[in-house]
């Protein structure tokens, strides 16, 4: 349970968050409130931990989820009296805080204000300045956000997670060319993250879906989700991704044959068919042994999350029917997915902070 | 085979409690003293400005292009190369892009350098001073004591460690002088340091002295005196010659030939 808390908490389901905070009372009263560097009792009592401030950052996170704003305020208190209210992580910390307590919009724009107010003054405040993006993500404000995220990015053009914020926010303005360019910018930060592969997958795909004979936006999805497999062998969204982009495929690869030869010679040739049906093949057997030995309870199976494996069910009981279908599938994917992934952002958001104090 | 005699020196069983036992307390204080010391007189690392962070990040950017070119596709890959080169040609990453050209400043004049100087400077003194008064201290009142004598037998060659300031030729190099207690306390108090302090602690000389010789490479790249248009050109020739080879050729071949399921 403690080792959950050390952690960022945005993977936390509800139901762990929730278990989380409702043990805030004890954990509050159990841990030491403050540590002083000078007195005599630390040469005797527990050394001074980064955990234990990790543990009390996430402790707040998980509080504020719930609802429990007195056992966040606590931990807010104690992070304050032992950093100083002028530290930079703690600026970013009380102004979620008075995001999460705010009711109304109003409230929302003074602790906007605040925040511009804090970085008029410091404008190196990464913390805040991530606050500030995401806040004015969840005001509705996106065009504002993805040019407040594209300012932070020209002076910060190593920071993955703001890279990958804001690929989600031009996902969701439909601009998927420069969405696509923000993952690869991530995958350049930390270049063996099976999920960002899946991830650019499945924005490729769906570029692929919104404009008209992009075979190279598909069959590059497809070699995404290869590397995304090829990097962790129980995916289940690479597998998901594959075999819908395999599907996909074979229909447009068949269509296509003539036009394959005219392609430009910068890019990868098409695969095979042959090679591409045996991945599809491949995705489905591994997607139905995945979705098989998980709802039995297998052991070595547990820890997938429970939406994707219905969409995974879904998704083998649709090919199971034997329904043609035609440009409704690939919308059809496309809100599956976002679905599952929305859930992920969503978490992803409250948080937008890297969880080690430095 | 002579059995060799067995040296025996009478001493005064008080030199133990007076000598000894005082020697070794007032190393672990000063120990502690010193950490503390040090804890207080730490200047709080200096926050960086948002060109200076730019500056070292963009440059970052390109190492990080050129250690993991593989994961993109060509055309991306060339377009990265292409505004990154253009842009480290032109200086636009650079704190300071009007400067451009122009020597290095001179780390002495530099007030960003002479504070990581000072620092350094205070570390050193937190250690010297201590030293020398407690040096001096033994040498005034302990020295050319023999205190204890170790319960086993050593070489000839341990004479000179174990027996500073006690002049005897002949004396068995078990015996041990106050002198050389001394200097064994200091390098062998680390772990009571570490069990009163904390691993972290600032309190053994040792790690300071090792800290000193090879700082970190980390420092070094964007340290004061390093010309930060020298880098960029330095790595406009490392992404020229670059070669290129796309991670996701191929890879469906090799998954259909690994993943058995």
């Amino acid at each position: 349970m403690a080792s959950s808390l050390l952690h960022p908490p945005a993977h936390l389901s509800p139901s762990v968050a929730l278990q989380l905070s409702q043990q805030a009372p004890y954990l509050l009263r159990t841990t030491p409130s403050a540590i002083s560097p000078y007195s005599l009792s630390s040469l005797w009592s527990a050394a001074e931990s980064p955990e234990l401030w990790t543990t009390y950052e996430n402790l707040m996170l998980s509080c504020l989820r719930t609802g429990d704003e007195q056992s966040a305020h606590l931990c807010l208190e104690r992070l304050t009296e032992r950093f100083g209210a002028d530290n930079e992580r703690l600026l970013a910390l009380r102004g979620l805080f008075q995001e999460a307590i705010a009711n109304d919009n109003d409230a929302l724009k003074k602790v906007l204000k605040e925040y511009e107010n804090i970085l008029i003054k410091d404008p190196a405040n990464m913390p805040v300045s991530k606050r500030r993006i995401s806040l004015l993500r969840s005001m509705n404000r996106t065009t504002e956000a993805i040019t407040a995220l594209n300012d932070f990015l020209d002076a910060s053009p190593t920071d993955a997670e703001a890279w990958s914020e804001l690929s989600d926010l031009y996902v969701s303005s439909g601009m998927f060319p420069q969405a696509i360019f923000a993952l690869e910018e991530v995958l350049l930060v930390t270049p063996n993250a099976w999920n960002i592969h899946a991830r650019l997958g499945e924005v490729l795909y769906m570029a692929a879906s919104s404009e008209t004979g992009s075979d190279k936006h598909l069959a590059e999805s497809m070699r995404r989700f290869c590397r995304s497999i090829e990097l962790c062998d129980d995916y289940l969204r690479g597998y998901y991704g594959l075999k819908i982009t395999t599907t996909k495929l074979l229909t447009t690869l068949s269509q296509s044959q003539v036009s394959r030869q005219s392609k430009s010679d910068t890019a990868l040739p098409l695969p095979s068919v042959q090679s591409v049906e045996r991945l599809n093949e491949l995705a489905t057997a591994k997607l139905s042994e995945i979705v098989r030995r998980s709802t039995s309870n297998d052991a070595g199976w547990q820890g997938y999350e429970k939406p994707e494996i219905i969409a995974a069910q879904e998704l083998l009981n649709r090919d199971a029917a034997p329904i043609t279908r035609s440009n409704a599938q690939g919308s059809g994917f496309i809100s599956d997915m976002d679905f599952t992934w929305k859930v992920e952002i969503f978490t992803f958001l409250t948080i937008f902070l890297t969880p080690t104090w430095t | 085979m002579a059995q060799v005699p067995v040296q025996t020196i009478h001493r005064d069983p008080q030199l133990f409690y007076w000598i000894l036992i005082p020697i070794t307390v007032v190393m672990i204080l000063t120990g502690v003293l010193r950490h503390y010391a040090t804890v207080l007189m730490a200047t709080a690392p200096k926050k960086q400005e948002l060109p200076a962070i730019k500056e070292q990040r963009s440059l970052l950017r390109g190492v990080n292009l050129r250690a993991n070119a593989n994961v993109i596709s060509a055309p991306s890959f060339q377009a990265r190369k292409d505004y990154l080169v253009a842009s480290y040609e032109s200086g636009a990453f650079l704190k300071e892009p009007d400067k451009k050209g122009q020597a290095a400043p001179n780390p002495m004049t530099d007030p960003a350098a002479m504070e990581g100087m000072m620092g350094m400077m205070k570390g050193n003194m937190a250690m010297i001073v201590p030293q020398t008064l407690i040096m001096g201290w033994i040498n005034a009142f302990f020295s050319g004591f023999v205190i204890i004598r170790l319960p086993f037998p050593l070489t000839i060659k341990f004479k000179s460690m174990l027996q500073a300031g006690v002049a005897t030729k002949d004396m068995d190099p078990q015996w041990m002088s106050s002198i050389s207690w001394y200097v064994l306390c200091i390098f062998g108090l680390q772990s009571v340091f570490n069990y009163l302090l904390g691993s972290d602690n600032a309190a053994s000389q040792m790690q300071q002295q090792m800290g000193q010789m090879g700082p970190g490479a980390g420092a070094q790249m964007f340290g004061p005196g390093v010309d930060p248009d020298k880098q960029f050109q330095a790595e406009i020739e490392n992404l020229n010659v670059l070669a290129h080879h796309y991670t996701l050729e191929g890879v469906e071949d090799r998954l259909l030939q690994t993943v058995v399921v």
